[in-house]
């Protein structure tokens, strides 16, 4: 006896009544490959997740109808998730100071007061 | 060209309703396989294709609403078996996933190349829908070269899967190209070049993809085109899919749903 | 669709003993501060547990959810149904890619998860092993189904694990269709001819149960979740997406002349909460466990989809490429 199913698609598939509870073999996803998009032309790629794919040209394409049905992009990249080196968050603290170093920011050389200064002082000689 | 004579309507009509009956059945039988495919990738992929024959289907019976004929719903869901002019290849059940990517790769190539010679038509209505579409058609060339030429090179059992998708769909795919009765009009007045050039460009556009596949195109001498189709006879297999895909259309004629 | 009425372990004394005290500490006044935890950071065995536990549920349900509706994908009624249909199950497969994709993060391989699913070893949202008996029924899901998730899925995407995070927040914008659509899909049925007031009435009433089932079993006897909504991994209980559910929704309802079977259901003007007849909770664990009208077939139809797709895999997988899990 085969399962007769509401969806005519499932009865066509003439499954067994008898649940079967074992372990599928050969159930590999392959591998993962990391997508990035580009919204319009002039943008930055964007992460924006990944899919399973055996080789970058299947990536491509499966990534294309995942990541750019719904969403408007010009543009798309495709990675081995493998290839991709990153810091650890543990070494979050290497970017700690950033901020504190004034001397790479434009807000960090502020002459008018001196020029004033400069200025007002020698207005009357 | 704006406005057809009579003999043109008949020839427009005849061609508008066998390419959009192509794309209805072969979409609906794709969209079998939404939530079945091999892969959650994959899956997502190909009910997206199916979507766009529908999408196409649905463009091309607006064309005929606007030449006379009902709307798209009516036309789509309310025939009879005989008055449809799809071709035979699209009307078989989806099989094993060999099988339904070997019909989307044949078939799609022959849609890209009709597509691109319709962008030239002289009436206009089908050179706008085929200029519309050319970028989803173009994906879905991609998409089946890439499968095609993977699958075929991996290893003995998809080789072989392939090969022999290939030889079932070749005589069946041959049936797209079956002459309709207007074909000198529709060359004559620049509307469409014609089946019989369509399927030569279509030979030489499908030959390299198979070659790089690894697999063998069958001879065509020996192939017997799956005609009738475009006449309105059909496999065995048409009739019960629109009993199905008009199950819920026709529980209460006239409702809106 | 479909993240609701997740089955949680009880946390054992909220972290196992092995991890660090130090490192727990930092770890809470990070959440508490509202920061996200991403993949590669230090978090608590449990925790990690609790979130696979959750987003694989989540991913589930799903691709499960897609096979109820999926059961008129191919009698939908005229093109705008039928394209829409199409596109709203493709949409629970996608939802699943990216669910999957978030737990592989926390180390489960996507293979383990689906393997999990298909031996009965892992859950999934109880209300999809009810069937779908007609059109109707597939417009009630696409509405009430998805306007539950959506309550839970939002409350979620302000939890504490970047990448969960990251997958709801572009599926809550899918599911703004899905809702539409089934709104829409339900209006026209309601104001339709007769025939499709009685259809979509029946569907009505045989999805109550279930929608009431949606958002897991009442406060008072579910497992406690203190930890769980600490570590922001529970956003909300189950008696209070409830509630937030039946007052968006039951006016909706009411509006468009359908009857909800519960002669009990209304806003306690005293409470400002809506009562109702308590679900029947043994039900619920005992569909859960298996044996509701659908469990059966919903898990051979995934496990054939996986059969049907073996060889297509083989074919391509390379035994040089290994597995590596998902970045983000």
């Amino acid at each position: 006896m085969s399962i007769k199913s509401l969806d005519p698609r499932v009865t066509r598939e003439n499954l067994p009544e008898q649940p079967n509870t074992e372990s599928i073999k050969d159930l590999h996803q392959w591998q993962t490959y990391e997508v990035f998009h580009q919204v319009k032309k002039g943008d930055h790629h964007i992460h924006v997740g990944p899919v399973h794919a055996p080789n970058p040209d299947m990536a491509l394409i499966l990534a294309k109808e995942q990541y750019a049905r719904r969403y408007k992009c010009v543009n798309l990249w495709v990675v081995k998730t493998a290839d991709i080196k990153k810091t650890d968050y543990e070494d979050e603290d290497i970017f700690e100071t950033n901020q504190e170093k004034m001397y790479r920011e434009a807000g960090g050389y502020k002459v008018m007061e001196r020029i004033n200064k400069f200025k007002a002082e020698h207005k009357n000689k | 060209m704006k406005e057809l004579n009579d003999n043109q309507i008949g020839a427009v009509k005849d061609l508008i309703f066998r390419m959009a009956d192509d794309e209805l059945i072969l979409g609906h039988r794709n969209s079998e396989w939404t939530a079945l495919g091999p892969i959650l990738e994959e899956d997502i992929a190909f009910s997206s294709m199916a979507q766009d024959k529908l999408g196409q289907a649905h463009a091309m019976y607006q064309i005929l609403h606007k030449l006379g004929e009902a709307d798209p719903d009516t036309i789509a869901f309310t025939r009879d078996e005989k008055d449809f002019k799809c071709c035979h290849l699209v009307e078989f059940p989806i099989g094993e996933y060999d099988f339904s990517l070997m019909r989307h790769f044949l078939f799609d190539s022959a849609e890209a190349l009709r597509f691109e010679m319709l962008m030239g038509s002289s009436y206009d209505d089908l050179a706008n829908v085929a200029k519309k579409f050319k970028g989803e058609i173009k994906y879905h060339i991609m998409h089946a070269d890439t499968w095609l030429v993977q699958l075929g090179n991996a290893n003995e059992i998809s080789k072989a899967r392939m090969q022999s998708s290939l030889n079932e769909c070749f005589p069946l795919a041959l049936g797209i190209f079956e002459p309709s009765d207007f074909e000198e009009t529709l060359i004559k007045d620049n509307i469409f070049p014609g089946e019989k050039r369509l399927q030569e460009e279509w030979l030489k556009f499908i030959s390299p993809v198979i070659t790089s596949a690894g697999l063998i195109l069958p001879d065509i001498n020996n192939c017997e085109p799956a005609f009738g189709g475009r006449k309105g006879y059909h496999t065995e297999y048409l009739k019960p899919l629109l009993d199905e895909m008009t199950e819920v259309y026709d529980i209460d004629p006239g409702a809106e749903w | 669709m479909y993240g609701g009425g997740y089955i949680f372990e009880e946390t054992k004394n909220g972290h196992s003993e092995k991890d660090d005290e130090k490192k727990l500490e930092q770890f809470e006044a990070k959440i508490a501060a509202g920061e996200k935890i991403e993949p590669s950071e230090w978090m608590p065995a449990e925790y990690r547990k609790q979130l696979i536990r959750m987003i694989e549920q989540h991913a589930h349900s799903e691709i499960i959810g897609a096979l109820p509706e999926g059961t008129w994908i191919t009698r939908a009624p005229g093109f705008r149904r039928k394209l829409a249909l199409m596109a709203k199950v493709q949409d629970e497969v996608g939802h699943a890619q990216l669910l999957y994709s978030a737990a592989e993060t926390l180390g489960k391989p996507r293979e383990e998860m689906i393997n999990d699913l298909i031996t009965g070893k892992s859950k999934y949202s109880n209300v999809f092993n009810y069937p779908a008996k007609t059109w109707a029924d597939t417009a009630v899901i696409a509405w009430l189904i998805d306007a539950g998730a959506i309550i839970n899925q939002v409350a979620n995407s302000k939890g504490s694990y970047g990448p969960y995070c990251r997958a709801l927040e572009r599926i809550c914008l899918e599911e703004s269709f899905h809702l539409k659509y089934g709104h829409d899909n339900v209006v026209f049925l309601a104001t339709g001819t007769p025939k499709q007031r009685e259809m979509v009435q029946e569907a009505l009433i045989r999805w109550w149960p279930p929608i009431m089932h949606f958002f897991g079993p009442s406060d008072k006897i579910s497992v406690h979740t203190e930890t769980l909504m600490r570590w922001k991994v529970k956003m909300a209980s189950n008696d209070d997406m409830r509630q937030k559910f039946l007052d968006m929704y039951v006016p909706k309802i009411w509006d468009l002349g359908l009857t909800i079977p519960d002669p009990k259901l209304k806003k306690n003007e005293e409470t400002g909460k809506w009562d109702y007849t308590e679900p029947d909770w043994d039900e619920f664990k005992r569909v859960i466990n298996g044996d509701g009208p659908c469990n059966k077939e919903r898990l051979a139809v995934r496990r054939r989809a996986e059969e049907k797709g073996e060889w297509v895999r083989n074919a391509l997988q390379r035994p040089t490429e290994k597995y590596t899990i998902p970045l983000a």
